[in-house]
């Protein structure tokens, strides 16, 4: 920083020159060298400042082995202002008044239009030293008037940072010599004190930054959920202590070295999932965000092990436009406990289902004994009528189809409650299927015959554009996607619509689509669609009961036959549902 | 208040600049003076304070406030201020200066003001 110090030596020199005195050639280089020392001690002073306190001293100092004064103030431009008065001793409170009123009016004629001396007397910092001139406290002053004064801008690089004011109870004390040795002070005094006013900023903002460092770290700490910080190679370079207790969990010891390499723990320590925690780093690393994924930490014989869930995402150095993350932060949550309520609700389901399933059976045993029996007695009936030539139809006629609707309705529980039975077998991964060889079309017919006598209204076509229809799969299975996707497809279609089931053959698997002319799903919807128990929620679709179950297990079927399944939908005009199956299970799927 | 005669009125197309010259030769020296005791910025914020006092008077005199006095252009100053008679543009000039020594008497009471006050009379004088 530079003052007008040096910018001024000339003007200042002839103050010198009158001040110490000129005679001769020696006395001349004696009274420059005492001049130099003498303005290198007042360096020394302000330099040596690093508070205010310390700044008042020096200014006090300094001033006091020049002359004799009363007091000095510093005002500070600012907001609000800063105004110190420095006493050389003890003032009566009118000769303070007075000072503050010359202040005032002299900072409005500076540039501080702003400050008034009430506003002055309230900010004023009467900052007196401790080491007060004793002999002035014997004989303390009775002035009430200022008998004299000097107000001095304090500039910094042409700009005016605050007014150094001398005030004296004698008229007379100052000449127009002092005057140019107190501007060369108050130059000092106004580089010393920007240095203080940087020096405080710095210490503020250190301070406020430290606390906000220690209310992150205090966050952090109190976490729920673990939080991992890697550097750019991948290594943990820090990790909360909730982290730390779920690596404790899983048996990582991370004391080894520091940071620790993820990969190179996952080789030495052979746990599989550092290996694909290590993974997510790196994909976080090549700049992607990884939502939720979901790692096993626990250990195998564990009735539900250790689950966590992770997110991970790229950090940015904010100070530097480097493309390349600096690191990762990543979030681990333990889900263990949800993952524990799941698996009692999955287990509570599956009891329910079993306990459903008996009656259903016996229900569905009867109806169909109903049927067969009324069916034989329709035809004896019928043939009675052919023979006597009535026309009348038989009262039985109306039983049968409304035992035809019950069967029909029971063969739909039971799918249902099939579902319900599949979803812990596909949620933990028991999802066993019974190959065998069978027909396609048998199976899309069977479901297509019994989905219409529940659907009077709608109209089902079976479209076979198939030559051969035969297949290795679980015939039951296979029958259960194509009544669940049918089961919707007839939900979701308004009466006297039609439903069409179709059957295509491509390379080495069979292409099944299920068309209709429903409600169709918005495009909001299309990513959730196969996730279990979801269910869309919109005004069209309110109206109808589900479980959504359906597509849930019959993508889980569908992709343990080593198919795949999709579809493609028009909000208010229909959805297509498909799926493929190979006409012989892949090796690998039986393998499975 | 210290007190000097302003210029005698003109009505020569030529009379703003010259006017306004001579004023702004009158601060120029005021500013030799007065740095050597006070520093450079000084005689800056002097007529900035001063401009500020006297605007209400002499709204003219506002962008003052704003603009440093080493930035006026006489010719520019000049036709910004067609609207304003002579005898304005004189009396404000005046004002202004005046203020700045009010000023530099809040400042250093009567130890660098009264001499220069006396020399900016004399070189405001002797403008033709």
């Amino acid at each position: 920083m530079e003052g007008s110090v040096q910018s001024q030596s000339n003007a200042t020199e002839s103050a010198y020159r009158s001040f110490i005195g000129q005679n001769g050639d020696g006395d001349h280089l004696t009274a420059l060298r005492h001049q130099m020392d003498q303005l290198n001690t007042i360096g020394k002073r302000f330099v040596a400042a690093i508070d205010r306190f310390q700044l008042h001293r020096a200014l006090l100092a300094t001033l006091q082995e020049l002359y004799s004064f009363s007091a000095c103030s510093i005002l500070l431009k600012g907001n609000p202002f800063e105004l110190s008065i420095i006493p050389r001793y003890p003032l009566t409170g009118p000769f303070i008044q007075a000072m503050i009123q010359s202040i005032a009016r002299a900072g409005s004629v500076i540039g501080f239009p702003d400050v008034t001396p009430e506003e002055l007397a309230v900010v004023a910092d009467l900052d007196a030293p401790d080491d007060l001139a004793p002999s002035f406290i014997n004989t303390p002053s009775t002035a009430t008037e200022i008998g004299d004064f000097l107000n001095i801008p304090l500039t910094v690089e042409s700009r005016i940072i605050g007014m150094l004011s001398l005030f004296d109870e004698h008229e007379g004390t100052f000449d127009t010599e002092l005057l140019q040795l107190t501007t060369m002070i108050a130059d000092y005094a106004a580089v010393a004190l920007e240095n203080v006013r940087l020096h405080e900023r710095e210490i503020a903002l250190w301070q406020d930054a430290e606390q906000e460092r220690q209310r992150l770290e205090l966050i952090i700490s109190s976490m729920a959920e673990g939080l991992l910080i890697t550097n750019a190679q991948g290594a943990i370079s820090s990790l909360n202590s909730s982290a730390q207790h779920l690596f404790a969990q899983a048996e990582v010891d991370l004391k080894r070295e520091t940071p620790t390499s993820l990969r190179k723990l996952a080789t030495s320590t052979n746990v599989n999932w550092l290996s694909d925690l290590a993974d997510i780093v790196d994909q976080a690393l090549a700049g992607n965000i990884v939502m939720h994924r979901e790692l096993i930490a626990g250990f195998a014989g564990d009735s539900v092990p250790l689950t966590l869930s992770i997110s991970a995402a790229p950090l940015h150095d904010a100070s530097k436009n480097i493309m390349r993350p600096i690191g990762v932060v990543a979030v681990l949550n333990d889900t263990t406990s949800s993952k524990q309520i799941e698996k009692l609700k999955d287990e509570f389901v599956s009891v329910v289902s079993h306990e459903l399933r008996t009656p259903l059976t016996a229900i569905k045993g009867y109806t169909q004994h109903l049927i067969r029996r009324i069916e034989r007695r329709l035809r004896e009936a019928r043939q009675r009528q052919q023979n006597t030539g009535s026309l009348a139809e038989h009262p039985e006629s109306y039983d049968l189809r409304s035992l035809n609707i019950v069967q029909s309705e029971t063969e739909h529980l039971e799918r249902l409650v099939s579902d319900l039975l599949d979803l812990s077998r596909v949620q933990w991964g028991e999802l066993d299927l019974q190959y065998t060889s069978f027909y396609l079309t048998d199976v899309l017919a069977e479901r297509v015959r019994l989905a219409q006598v529940s659907a009077e209204q709608h109209t089902i076509f079976l479209d076979i554009q198939a030559q051969d229809s035969r297949i290795v799969a679980d015939q039951l299975r296979v029958g259960q996607v194509v009544g669940n996707i049918l089961d919707n497809a007839i939900k979701f279609s308004p009466p006297g619509r039609q439903v069409t089931v179709k059957l295509q053959e491509q390379d080495n698997e069979y292409f099944i689509s299920i068309i209709d002319q429903g409600i169709g799903i918005n495009p909001e919807y299309l990513d959730r669609i196969f996730e279990r128990f979801y269910r869309v929620r919109n005004t069209a679709s309110r109206q109808y009961a589900g479980i959504g179950m359906g597509l849930f297990v019959a993508k889980a079927i569908v992709e343990a036959h080593g198919g795949s399944i999709g579809f493609s939908s028009n909000p208010g005009t229909g959805s297509k549902f498909y799926f493929t199956l190979p006409r012989v299970p892949h090796t690998s799927v039986l393998q499975l | 208040m210290m007190h000097m005669s302003s210029m005698s009125d003109n009505s020569s197309s030529v009379y703003y600049e010259k006017v306004v010259e001579s004023y702004l030769k009158a601060i120029w020296l005021i500013d030799d003076r007065v740095t050597p005791f006070l520093g450079k910025a000084t005689t800056r914020v002097l007529v900035q304070g001063a401009a500020r006092r006297v605007s209400n008077q002499y709204p003219f005199l506002h962008f003052l406030v704003k603009m440093p006095y080493t930035e006026v252009v006489p010719a520019v100053i000049k036709e910004q201020w067609s609207s304003i008679t002579p005898q304005e543009l004189t009396q404000g000039l005046h004002a202004l200066l005046q203020e700045c020594f009010a000023g530099l008497k809040e400042l250093t009471g009567d130890l660098i003001g009264p001499p220069l006050f006396d020399e900016v009379r004399r070189q405001l004088e002797q403008t033709p």
